[in-house]
């Protein structure tokens, strides 16, 4: 088996949520009884269970994250008949709304014929197959993914895929390799590699769209006074100005930072001294506002 | 085949209430052997369906009032499916050019 993580699209540091999160995403795509029609839904589905068994249990993850258990030592699914295997073998059964007789299907695929009608494939010269994709999943940086990157995949075979991130990627987004799937073979065209990224959180910065906001502190003395402060930005650290008289939750947009044509925004939030001000304190008691007012005017009324 | 407390012996987390819970709601139809449900019998397709739908709770957080929903376009997917079968079936068993002519027919949609 290959690296859990990996298949499930997670970081090393992956909360039990984000685990849960990935699993199910995966699980619901990739459940054979939700998918009929493709054979290799089973293995996926065996392989991410197996993934999911050996992360969500912190006893063994923690042994593999030390190496004392490879993937493989991972709980073995074994056989299991889906729902899909009595559903689909071409008979029918008690679980339909239509109870009609059988009328002896063939129990052969049911793609192998109409493939050959959907899938634009020649019709002569025996049973052409469809080509076939593979699913892989990918985990990126939230800087890789607004910027733009080149990512290395190393597919199970050894093979190494160089997948390109297009700026602005966004989370769950699915890359298509063309010709990077399963190799030409009996008259079938090349497969496409398909590569769903998942996009990791940042610890400063978040998307909305296009925007990236960050959360930034000022001081007391910089949200009354102003000032000129260093913000980082996801193509590195710019200068911005703090005016003067900046209340907390002040956001200010420094356009053209974001993602593509978005912009950055900045919510400022106010940080007290960490410890006592003698001085701020005496200041404020002898202080008279010029414009005395009610900050909480309005709150009581009916 | 199995009764009823052999499959739920079969996970660790089903209880007797939730899958009576389920067959009262005809989501899985398992053949009744005697008064109670415990004496129940589960075909291989029963137990699979079982399975499914402890799946779509447990690992895929179905929520409960969705499972009919899920199950009634599950069974008419398969449904679907069978009656492909048939066609195709038929086709099959047609001569090469009329083969050829319905596969014409088709990709010309």
């Amino acid at each position: 088996m290959d690296d859990p993580y990996q298949i499930l699209g997670l970081k090393r540091d992956a909360t039990a949520d984000d685990i849960r999160v990935a699993y199910r995403k995966l699980a619901k795509k990739h459940h054979p009884d939700l998918n009929p029609g493709d054979k290799s839904a089973e293995e996926k589905f065996k392989t991410i269970s197996g993934a999911h068994d050996l992360l969500a249990d912190p006893e063994k993850r923690g042994k593999f994250d030390r190496g004392e258990i490879d993937a493989a030592g991972a709980p073995r699914h074994s056989e299991r008949q889906y729902y899909r295997d009595y559903a689909d073998d071409g008979g029918r059964t008690k679980y339909r709304t239509n109870p009609a007789g059988n009328a002896g299907a063939d129990p052969d695929d049911l793609e192998s014929f109409f493939s050959q009608a959907f899938g634009g494939r020649g019709f002569a010269g025996g049973r052409p197959t469809p080509p076939a994709n593979r699913h892989y999943t990918l985990s990126v940086d939230f800087l890789d993914a607004a910027n733009g990157a080149t990512k290395r995949l190393t597919l199970p075979d050894g093979k190494v895929l160089d997948v390109t991130i297009p700026p602005g990627l966004r989370d769950g987004q699915t890359l298509r390799l063309k010709g990077k799937g399963e190799p030409a073979r009996n008259g079938a065209q090349a497969g496409d590699a398909l590569i769903e990224v998942s996009v990791a959180p940042h610890r400063l910065f978040r998307r909305e769209g296009d925007d990236v906001i960050i959360e930034v502190n000022m001081s007391l003395r910089e949200a009354v006074l102003g000032a000129k402060i260093q913000v980082p930005t996801i193509k590195g650290p710019i200068n911005v100005n703090i005016p003067a008289h900046t209340a907390p939750g002040t956001r200010l947009r420094l356009k053209g930072r974001g993602i593509g044509q978005g912009h950055q925004f900045v919510e400022l939030k106010l940080v007290l001294p960490t410890g006592p001000e003698p001085a701020l304190n005496a200041f404020l008691e002898q202080w008279k506002p010029v414009h005395e007012f009610d900050p909480r005017a309005g709150l009581l009324d009916p | 085949m199995m009764k009823f407390t052999l499959l739920i012996a079969q996970f660790t987390d089903l209880s007797a209430a939730e899958l009576e819970s389920w067959i009262d709601a005809a989501w899985v139809q398992p053949e009744p052997a005697g008064a109670s449900m415990q004496e129940w019998i589960f075909h291989d397709i029963d137990i699979a369906r079982v399975r499914l739908i402890y799946d779509l709770r447990r690992h895929l957080a179905t929520p409960e009032d969705l499972i009919p929903m899920v199950l009634a376009l599950l069974d008419q997917v398969y449904e679907l499916r069978c009656s492909l079968h048939d066609v195709q079936s038929a086709i099959q068993a047609q001569p090469s050019s009329v083969q050829a002519a319905i596969l014409a027919a088709l990709r010309r949609g």
